[in-house]
């Protein structure tokens, strides 16, 4: 392991990419993302590594399309309104099967909304949203170290599975600064080989990437090839933490920055005599949902909590059915919701 | 804790120095927030920092316990929403009270840019600042403070900020004699 430094999310993300052996970045700038970028234009070049500051987010997302399927670890990042633009490339990384890494340091929306943490591109990043039946795997980190710790997960996971894998976190993640300690720089040149790539056929027979036939039963095929991945995926991925929830009455559903400030929040109901845990999902998709559902049978209430108008809320009903109550408090724009705030939503459902 | 005060001034510097100093030569658990976006323009600037030795959740301030304020417009913006029972440091030139009841009961007026001035560079007032919060609060330890301030700035001003975070240690212990 490395040094301990005092970091802000944005680089951290940034270093651990590098040391994951990201040979290419590209992206274009916006706020609260910013210092993700700077950290790659002031290391890539450095490396001798690709850093292009690209004419736009659209630029940027073909530019990972292309250098995914040459075979390199590649990277983009934007945050809400940039992801936004970046849909159509993911649907067509998904469909050629490439692995890739986003990511979306949120902010307020919709529309170009604001500048401020918000968690209101969830649906966008685990339903879907560009075309197609395609799925990502979608990180959420809920502290500094810990977006460290997924940004090298997830070009593990992209280059197991060939699929685009999104970190997403929000701009309060992204600007705060915490200690971490990175592990050693991974050597690119040690990385197992990608036989798939387009690396030159000479000697070889040709390799295509495609998500494009115009035959429909040959697309159909692709197609199921894709959902046995999926399916693969949430069998094998689902990543979650359980946070005092042995003896808990309540448990508050949330992910990321609220989900760090639902442990604060565990701590003081609990010095009232409240007994509440906190359910994380770490990954977004594939959802934890069994290990919710199990949960929910012994609770009265899952409370979700998001700084969104409800979105995760949704999986969280999905899984918990009629299991335990599923009420939701959010906040929405760019307002950061508060332990106290929290707190005294909690207290409503308490026996 | 929080520190106010105008661009230019080392604020953030101040926050970050001192987050190192807990997180990385106290080995406590710290968070490190500064102002950002439409809050950051307009001169003014805070850095707010969350030292614990317990894991910390909620990353922002509710009521800073110290504020250390080095301007007029800081004072104004922040100089009421500090916990009661906190402790105050204000740059004693550059922060006028105006006669209205003081906010908490600690209040130590530190002529920081006045004494960095005497060591010939004002650009190490919040250095002197750094020394007068260690004196004054404990908040970190007066050597991982230094270790901290030392590993941030650049190797030839050095020797410049050890006397300035020498000169800033001295006059809080006076400062805090002087209380008690």
């Amino acid at each position: 392991m490395g040094e301990r430094k005092l970091m802000r999310g944005n680089e951290v993300i940034a270093e651990a990419a590098i040391r994951a052996g990201c040979e290419c970045y590209f992206a274009y700038p916006i706020t609260p993302q910013a210092e993700l970028l700077e950290h790659m234009a002031r290391n890539m070049p450095r490396l001798g590594r690709t850093f292009v500051q690209a004419e736009s987010e659209i630029g940027a997302i073909n530019m990972l399309y292309g250098a995914a399927a040459a075979g390199v670890r590649a990277m983009t990042s934007s945050s809400s309104p940039g992801i936004s633009l970046k849909q159509e490339g993911i649907s067509y990384i998904a469909g050629s099967n490439l692995p890739a890494v986003i990511v979306n340091i949120m902010r307020g929306g919709p529309g170009l909304g604001d500048i401020a943490p918000a968690q209101g591109d969830y649906f966008q990043a685990t339903k879907g949203g560009g075309h197609g039946d395609y799925r990502m795997i979608v990180l959420g980190p809920s502290t500094v170290p810990e977006a460290g710790e997924l940004t090298i997960l997830a070009f593990d996971l992209a280059d197991k599975y060939r699929v685009p894998v999104m970190i997403l976190a929000d701009g309060m993640l992204g600007q705060m600064m915490e200690p971490v300690e990175l592990p050693d720089p991974v050597d690119p040149a040690t990385l197992p080989k990608k036989d798939w790539a387009l690396t030159g056929a000479k000697g070889r027979d040709p390799n295509i990437i495609l998500s494009f036939d115009l035959d429909p039963e040959v697309l159909k095929q692709m197609n199921l090839v894709l959902q046995e991945k999926y399916r693969k995926i949430e069998d094998n991925e689902a990543r979650y933490e359980e946070y005092q929830t042995d003896d808990a009455d309540i448990v508050i559903a949330a992910y990321g920055t609220v989900a760090r400030i639902a442990k604060t929040v565990v701590r003081r109901a609990r010095a009232e005599g409240i007994k509440l845990g906190l359910f994380r999902p770490i990954t977004l998709w594939p959802f934890p949902y069994e290990p919710l559902r199990e949960l929910a049978s012994r609770v009265k209430t899952v409370l979700t909590v998001e700084m969104s108008a409800g979105q995760m809320w949704e999986d969280v009903r999905l899984a918990v059915a009629e299991r335990a109550e599923t009420p939701f408090y959010g906040e929405m724009g760019g307002v950061v919701t508060t332990p106290k705030k929290i707190l005294s939503e909690v207290r409503k459902y308490a026996r | 804790m929080r520190f106010a005060g105008f661009g230019g001034q080392g604020i953030i510097s101040a926050g970050k120095i001192t987050g190192k100093a807990a997180a990385i030569f106290d080995g406590k658990n710290a968070v490190m927030m500064q102002s950002y976006g439409p809050e950051a323009r307009g001169g003014a600037c805070n850095a707010d920092l969350v030292i614990s030795d317990e894991v910390i959740g909620y990353p922002r301030l509710e009521r800073p316990d110290i504020l250390v304020v080095m301007s007029q417009e800081a004072y104004e913006k922040y100089g009421h929403n500090i916990n009661p029972s906190g402790t105050l440091l204000i740059d004693a030139d550059l922060v006028v009270m105006d006669g209205s009841p003081l906010p908490v009961k600690r209040v130590y007026a530190i002529p920081a840019t006045r004494l960095a001035d005497g060591l010939g560079r004002k650009i190490v007032a919040n250095v002197v600042m750094l020394g007068a919060l260690v004196a004054i609060t404990g908040i970190v330890s007066r050597e991982a403070m230094l270790e901290a301030i030392l590993s941030s700035v650049p190797p030839r001003t050095r020797e410049l900020n050890e006397r300035a975070y020498t000169t800033g240690y001295e006059k809080g212990k006076e400062a805090l004699g002087a209380d008690s």
